[in-house]
């Protein structure tokens, strides 16, 4: 099998060459799409190009595989089912335009330590296609991970099988298939699987998850896609508020579950929300002491806030989380210190809203009176001094 | 209060405020100014010029900062004029002609009716108009509202071991919209008072000339012209209250810096810093086994091996071990042991039990059961095919048998 990795360039991988070239800088003007555009342009060259079904003639055996070094076994199977299916073989991508220093059997050698490496080798040829992905990605906290020498982390092929991948935007509006959509959890579980066990039981997970309730965001809503930063800084912690506000401030997904829009309004008001607010504005990279929506409504753990064990519309619970930081504090009646997302109303925190309802009615009525005086006054010694008079 | 100045006669001018009330107000006016402006940004936090102050002040926690450091000042000025003012009431026994009298409500009548020209004259007022009683007495009570107001936000653990929890938002109300207060009645009454209506020096040279005396004052200068204004009273008398006095102002006044002290220094009401959330949970957990190369999920896919094997078997007999794993490949995912809605679809008897709001399958009448319903409407999650949905539906048509 060894001879097939042969060192066997031919002239004819030149042509190939320039063929490639100019599919990727025509999919590089594709934005939405990137690989819609891998028609071959140059027809003589397409015809030197082997046909997936060529290759497929030996990689379509579940036999073929190669002992790496390490003493794993790389499987060279493609399973022809499933790689027909995939979007990349709908959409005309032959095997050689990623595998591009391959052109035809025997392969040159292939020289890869470990499984790891083979993927690590590989998934650079993504960018010839996906070039706006790709450059996404290098800046993602991934990358920085994989720079830095940790080489788990996630590169391409780690979440799009190449071979496999089924179409995961719409073709024509380039946003993302509900099925797609429903899928994303699973994939950053094969890496972050404690995370996805604990998401997998919290609010929006479980809907997501047991009930196929795609209003819930996945990874992705939080943490972004392609060029994922580090969610453990100062500047994604500020910014918490404004994220989770993308949803929970529009009326048209909050309205189906009862849930108040005023959340992002109470919260900027309160002075955690004041403090966090400017901060977000003024210094995002400098850390805060004030509470952001994950600090007391947790991270992948949410629950809903009237859940008996964990929800904090329970005082005993919402105290637990004001000792995180108020470690002082032993009486239950500082939780109504925050106000719960509340706007104060007769019902709810009504000394606040009869606080706000006095001064409502004596600010207007001191300085209404005192403009009022003022005015005449002016008036009056405006008269006086046009006529010249005197007065003491 | 007013003493002549050592030779009216040749300058007629006469000392209205002293260096220490000058100091005072000089005093007052910073930490006011101060406490306004880092007050009222912190009020309207998002508004451009309030923005613009924060980043001028390095961030909103150096504007708390000064504004904790221009209250501790204005409570500092508040305890020498009390302090000053037991002197002056106690051991000069001045009269107190800052006290409000029905006299000041008919002096503003009829300050009013002149201005809207229904009276003859303007009122004939004494050491204080009934304008600058008002305002000093406005400050009283804003310093007051503020004073505690503030005291409740900054020691929020303390006041909610006597008090309510829901006095700290009220507090926070108060204290923003009797900041407001004073900050318009500032700019309208006292703008217009002392600096539009006439420039008033008086609070930073000391003195009136006779005539302004004669302007605004004409009571007061009656007096001091009878002799019956303030006078000092014998050195005698004076050592014997200052004696009796001073004791109790020191004490007084030890008891009211120990409370400023205890006012800023009384609680840790926070941690500095946050603990990290999501510490607890590790980052990089691969599934096991590992996944890699990455397959995909084992999900409703377009061309599942065993859906395509149903397919094929619809066209013999129709039972559970034909539609059973279509089940299997496209809806176990939610409707297995997770049972989603309550309804399992792994086994017969599950299947048959339905989902929480009762039976999806209805032998012999495919149309009435929901889950050909709600297959046939399309865009479920597990959504069939159309030949794996015929084979469901000849399935249920049949009986929907097991065997």
């Amino acid at each position: 099998m060894t001879k097939w990795f042969s060192n066997h360039l031919k002239p004819i991988s030149f042509l190939i060459g320039i063929c490639l070239i100019l599919v990727a800088a025509a999919a590089l003007t594709s934005r939405v799409d990137a690989a819609r555009s891998l028609q071959p342009p140059v027809e003589p060259a397409a015809q030197a190009k082997p046909s997936n079904d060529y290759c497929l003639g030996c990689h379509g055996q579940s036999t073929l595989s190669k002992t790496l070094s390490s003493g794993e076994i790389l499987s060279l199977y493609i399973d022809p089912s499933l790689f027909h299916a995939g979007v990349h073989n709908q959409e005309d991508v032959a095997c050689v335009d990623c595998h591009t220093n391959i052109s035809r059997f025997p392969h040159p050698d292939f020289k890869a330590d470990t499984l790891r490496d083979v993927s690590i080798q590989l998934y650079t040829s993504c960018q010839n296609c996906h070039a706006e992905q790709y450059n996404k990605v290098l800046d993602s906290v991934h990358q920085k991970a994989l720079a830095g020498g940790n080489f788990n982390a996630a590169v391409c092929t780690d979440c799009h099988n190449p071979h496999q991948q089924t179409r995961i935007t719409d073709k024509q509006t380039g946003e993302l298939l509900p099925e797609a959509r429903f899928r994303i959890p699973q994939t950053c579980a094969r890496c972050h699987n404690a995370i996805y066990e604990t998401y997998k039981s919290s609010v929006h997970g479980a809907a997501l998850t047991m009930q196929g309730n795609l209003d819930v965001p996945t990874c992705i809503d939080c943490h972004g896609v392609h060029n994922i930063q580090d969610p453990t800084t100062a500047r994604f912690r500020n910014d918490t508020p404004q994220l989770c506000a993308k949803c929970h401030t529009n009326a048209e997904i909050m309205n189906k579950y009862g849930i108040s829009t005023q959340v992002l309004n109470t919260y900027v008001s309160d002075f955690h929300g004041t403090t966090v607010t400017l901060f977000e504005q003024v210094s995002p990279d400098t850390p805060t002491n004030k509470p952001v929506c994950t600090d007391c409504h947790g991270v992948h753990n949410i629950s809903k806030v009237d859940d008996p064990a964990t929800g904090i519309a329970i005082k005993e619970n919402l105290l637990g989380k004001c000792q995180r930081c108020h470690p002082n504090v032993t009486t239950e009646n500082f939780t109504d210190a925050w106000m719960s997302h509340y706007v104060a109303s007769p019902t709810h925190f009504p000394l606040v809203y009869y606080v706000n309802l006095f001064y409502k009615i004596l600010i207007p009525a001191v300085i209404g009176g005192m403009l009022l005086f003022v005015v005449t006054d002016f008036i009056r010694r405006m008269i006086e001094a046009r006529k010249g008079t005197r007065h003491g | 209060m007013v003493k002549k100045t050592s030779a009216p006669a040749r300058s007629h001018s006469y000392l209205r405020f002293s260096f220490a009330d000058r100091v005072q107000h000089l005093a007052m006016l910073l930490s006011f100014t101060t406490l306004a402006v880092t007050g009222l940004v912190q009020k309207y936090p998002l508004n451009a010029v309030s923005l613009f102050i924060v980043r001028l002040w390095g961030g909103i926690e150096n504007i708390r900062a000064t504004h904790h450091v221009a209250a501790t000042l204005l409570m500092l000025v508040a305890i020498y004029h009390l302090i000053g003012m037991g002197y002056k009431i106690f051991v000069l026994r001045h009269r107190m002609t800052m006290l409000p009298s029905l006299q000041d409500v008919k002096d503003a009548w009829m300050a009013f009716t002149y201005n809207i020209g229904l009276g003859k004259s303007r009122p004939q007022m004494g050491r204080y108009t009934f304008e600058e009683k008002a305002e000093y007495w406005a400050l009283v009570w804003g310093t007051v509202i503020m004073g505690i107001t503030g005291f409740m936000m900054w020691n929020p653990l303390a006041t909610v071991k006597l008090l309510p929890g829901d006095f700290i938002p009220a507090a926070k109300a108060a204290h923003g919209a009797e900041a407001l207060l004073a900050v318009l009645a500032i700019i309208v009454w006292h703008m217009y008072g002392v600096h539009l209506k006439r420039f008033n020096k008086s609070m930073w040279t000391g003195e009136l000339s006779e005539e302004e005396m004669l302007h605004e004052h004409p009571l007061e200068l009656a007096d001091i012209k009878a002799g019956i204004a303030d006078r000092m009273p014998s050195a005698a008398t004076l050592r014997k209250r200052q004696m009796i006095y001073y004791p109790i102002a020191t004490i007084l006044g030890l008891v009211m810096l120990f409370s400023v002290y205890g006012f800023i220094n009384g609680e840790q009401t926070a941690i500095t810093t946050v603990p990290p959330q999501a510490a607890t949970i590790p980052v990089y957990v691969p599934e096991t086994p590992t996944p890699l190369p990455p397959t995909p999920t084992p999900l409703p896919s377009p061309t599942p091996p065993a859906a395509a094997e149903g397919t094929q078997a619809s066209s013999t007999s129709s039972t559970w071990i034909q539609v059973g794993p279509i089940f299997a490949a496209k809806c176990l995912q939610c409707h297995g042991a997770l049972a989603s809605g309550g309804l399992n679809l792994s086994t017969y008897a599950d299947a048959m039990k339905g989902g929480k709001d009762g039976p999806v399958i209805v032998p012999n009448d495919a149309a009435n059961s929901k889950l050909f319903i709600v297959q046939s409407a399309g865009g479920h999650l597990g959504q069939l095919s159309a030949d794996e949905l015929e084979v469901i539906k000849e399935w249920i048509d049949a009986g929907a048998l097991e065997k």
